[in-house]
């Protein structure tokens, strides 16, 4: 019995002594120690056109992360409040694994082909990035065939079919004014029967407010039942990406996203606007206008130059 | 979705308290929406900072609030960045008259060539367009089908040298006696591997040597458009902002920055993907987009 008293006040005293230890070792983050470096970091965010709503949830969830935990002392906060951002972000932007499209698109061989289907907002780089993946997956001995249902820009069938020519991949054309949906459904039933393996679906530019033609994206969807929805977004966009991504989301549902234009030199600001607004993987980016201008995405990259 | 500062603006008017602390939760709500509708940041904290300094100083005139007064600050810096209140000039001050589209890929500027040649083929105009666009797969025939659809004149090469081209398609479509000459480019950011394309659009502009260098911008663009601006603008000063693509969801700050970075005035918006789709610039309506008010009007109808 005294054995055991003993043993509880052996107990206690290591425990107020740890105490003691601790707060000469360790102090508490305060909000008024974290303020100004989280203001400092919003801004940082925002002018590297990361949209203010998807900065200030970033912020307030490294806020959130971070008061009231304790830290060693003598380390500065600044650094730990950059540690944690570093990390929120490659969460935010590294949602799990990315799909392997020449893989996925071998295995279906013989069978109904990969549907591949690419849509966005007008002149984001729908149908170079189509014209960049074929090449791609040529490379790769999965040759697909190319739909060209965007029958309303004028030039786009010109524009795909030059594409289609030069990289030496089939194309499936329409008429200009004919239903994009019939396109979509001709190209696939051609794949089947000529035993290619993929198909890529090139749709007109369309604004994500206009309902007309976001029923008209649901049909093609609807009759071209892609195994993949690839929104393409350009990498200059501001605060409007979560808009266009929500939007689009809402309307057909997107499997993942393609980020073009990213030579031209912006911050990546625009890849943590979409994956806040949907959280759908973002699989390639278009880094020029080349046919081998498209990297997989390496969120660890973006991540370093955002923190730059 | 569009109530953006309205809210604050009432809050402001209605609210009573210290008028230096409500000006300055106004001028933080005003700066997030700035913020939002993509105005360079660096502009906006130095836009916000001129109003808060006329805002305490200077006295309202008899029969206005301060309050009402402060809200027409805040509109007249606006209007100042982008250089003013006046509708700008789009009737051409003489013929023949030559305008030069460029701008990033993408951006809308053969869409916006043949709606200008709409435009002004329907004032009387005999218009020409010319495509220089060597690079983009598809760009003569885009341009081409658009100049039938607006009844413009076209000449394109699709292979060569554009600066060539665009000389050669000057000279031939003024003598067929075109008074309005539309040159179209290829899209450029001129960053990396694209510096060349820089050196590519000076050339055209020394042989064709435009009367007007119209950068053509996305509204949906971010922070990029401040720096993007002052490059083209170093290459081929810019005389003109159109914007595009005013239809969708974005507010078009990113514009309203390329402005004031060149002193280039805004003369026409984009608002669809029809030739028809095409507006002179409205500087009252685009404020209070900009602001994400629906009615700017009435309140500064009252002061
Ligand atoms: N620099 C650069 N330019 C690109 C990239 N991707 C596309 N582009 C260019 O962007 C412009 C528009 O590309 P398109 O593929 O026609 O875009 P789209 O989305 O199909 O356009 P619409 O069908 O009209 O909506 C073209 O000039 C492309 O060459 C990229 O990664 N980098
Ligand atoms: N919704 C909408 N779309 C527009 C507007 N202006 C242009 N577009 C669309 O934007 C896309 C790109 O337009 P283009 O005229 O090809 O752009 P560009 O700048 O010539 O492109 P490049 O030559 O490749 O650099 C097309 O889908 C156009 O129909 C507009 O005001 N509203
Ligand atoms: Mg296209
Ligand atoms: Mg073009």
């Amino acid at each position: 019995m005294f054995g055991r008293l003993r043993e509880a006040l052996n107990r206690a005293s290591e425990h107020i002594a740890r105490g003691i230890i601790d707060t000469l070792a360790y102090r508490e983050i305060k909000p008024e120690d974290l303020q100004p470096l989280l203001d400092d970091i919003l801004l940082d965010l925002v002018e590297s056109d990361v949209a203010l709503e998807a900065a200030e949830a970033i912020v307030a969830g490294v806020r959130e992360e971070l008061v009231g935990s304790r830290i060693r002392r003598g380390e500065p906060v600044e650094r730990v409040v950059r540690e944690a951002l570093r990390k929120a972000l490659l969460a935010l932007l590294d949602p799990g694994p990315r799909p392997d499209l020449a893989g996925e698109a071998r295995a279906r061989c013989g069978g109904r082909p990969l549907v591949i289907l690419f849509l966005g907002v007008n002149g984001t780089g729908k149908t170079t990035t189509i014209a960049k993946v074929a090449y791609m997956l040529r490379k790769a001995g999965v040759t697909p065939v190319i739909a060209a249902a965007d029958t309303f820009r004028a030039g786009a069938q010109e524009q795909l079919a030059a594409h289609a020519e030069k990289i030496g991949v089939p194309i499936v054309r329409g008429r200009y004014g004919a239903d994009p949906a019939s396109v979509a459904y001709d190209a696939i039933k051609h794949a089947q029967s000529r035993g290619f393996c993929a198909v890529l679906v090139d749709t007109a530019g369309r604004m994500h407010v206009d309902s007309n033609l976001v029923e008209e994206l649901r049909k093609i969807v609807r009759v071209s039942n892609p195994d993949y929805k690839i929104l393409v977004v350009d990498s200059l966009t501001g605060n409007d990406a979560v808009e266009q991504a929500r939007l689009f989301n809402e309307a057909v549902g997107v499997d993942g996203v393609i980020v073009t234009k990213v030579d031209a030199d912006p911050k990546g600001g625009t890849l943590v606007s979409v994956a806040h607004a949907i959280r759908k993987p973002i699989l390639y980016l278009g880094t020029g206008q080349g046919y081998e201008d498209l990297e997989p995405f390496d969120p660890q990259k973006t991540v370093n130059r955002l923190l730059e | 979705m569009m109530e953006g500062v309205r809210r604050a603006v009432a809050k402001f008017l209605k609210g009573g308290g210290v008028y230096e602390k409500a000006v300055d939760a106004f001028l933080r709500d005003l700066q997030r929406e700035l913020i939002k509708a993509d105005v360079n940041v660096k502009l906006v904290l130095s836009v916000t900072r001129s109003i808060r300094e006329r805002a305490l100083k200077e006295e309202p005139p008899p029969g206005v609030t301060r309050r009402d007064w402060m809200i027409k600050i805040v509109y007249e810096e606006l209007v100042k960045l982008f250089g003013g209140e006046q509708e700008p000039q789009v009737e051409p001050p003489k013929t023949p008259w030559v305008i030069l589209l460029v701008g990033v890929q993408g951006s809308g500027k053969t869409t916006t060539a043949g709606k200008l040649a709409y435009y002004y083929v329907r004032r009387g105009y005999k218009v020409g367009l010319v495509s220089s666009d060597t690079h983009r797969p598809g760009a003569y025939e885009q341009l081409k089908r658009l100049a039938e659809e607006a009844g413009a004149m076209f000449y394109g090469e699709k292979e060569g040298d554009p600066a060539d081209i665009a000389r050669r398609g000057l000279e031939e479509l003024l003598q067929r006696g075109a008074e309005v000459v539309i040159v179209d480019t290829a899209g450029r950011h001129g960053h990396g591997e694209e510096a060349k394309l820089l050196e590519e659009m000076r050339a055209i502009a020394s042989k064709v040597r435009p009367d007007e260098v119209a950068l053509v911008i996305d509204a949906s663009i971010g922070q990029k458009a401040m720096s993007l601006a002052e490059r083209f603008h170093k290459s081929t000063p810019i005389g003109s902002i159109i914007i595009t693509k005013m239809d969708g969801t974005a507010r078009g700050g990113g514009a309203l920055t390329a402005a004031a970075v060149t002193g280039a005035r805004i003369k026409f918006i984009g608002t669809g993907e029809t030739l028809s789709e095409l507006e002179p610039f409205a500087p009252r309506r685009f404020v209070a987009r900009i602001l994400g008010m629906g009615d700017l009007e009435s309140l500064l109808e009252r002061i």
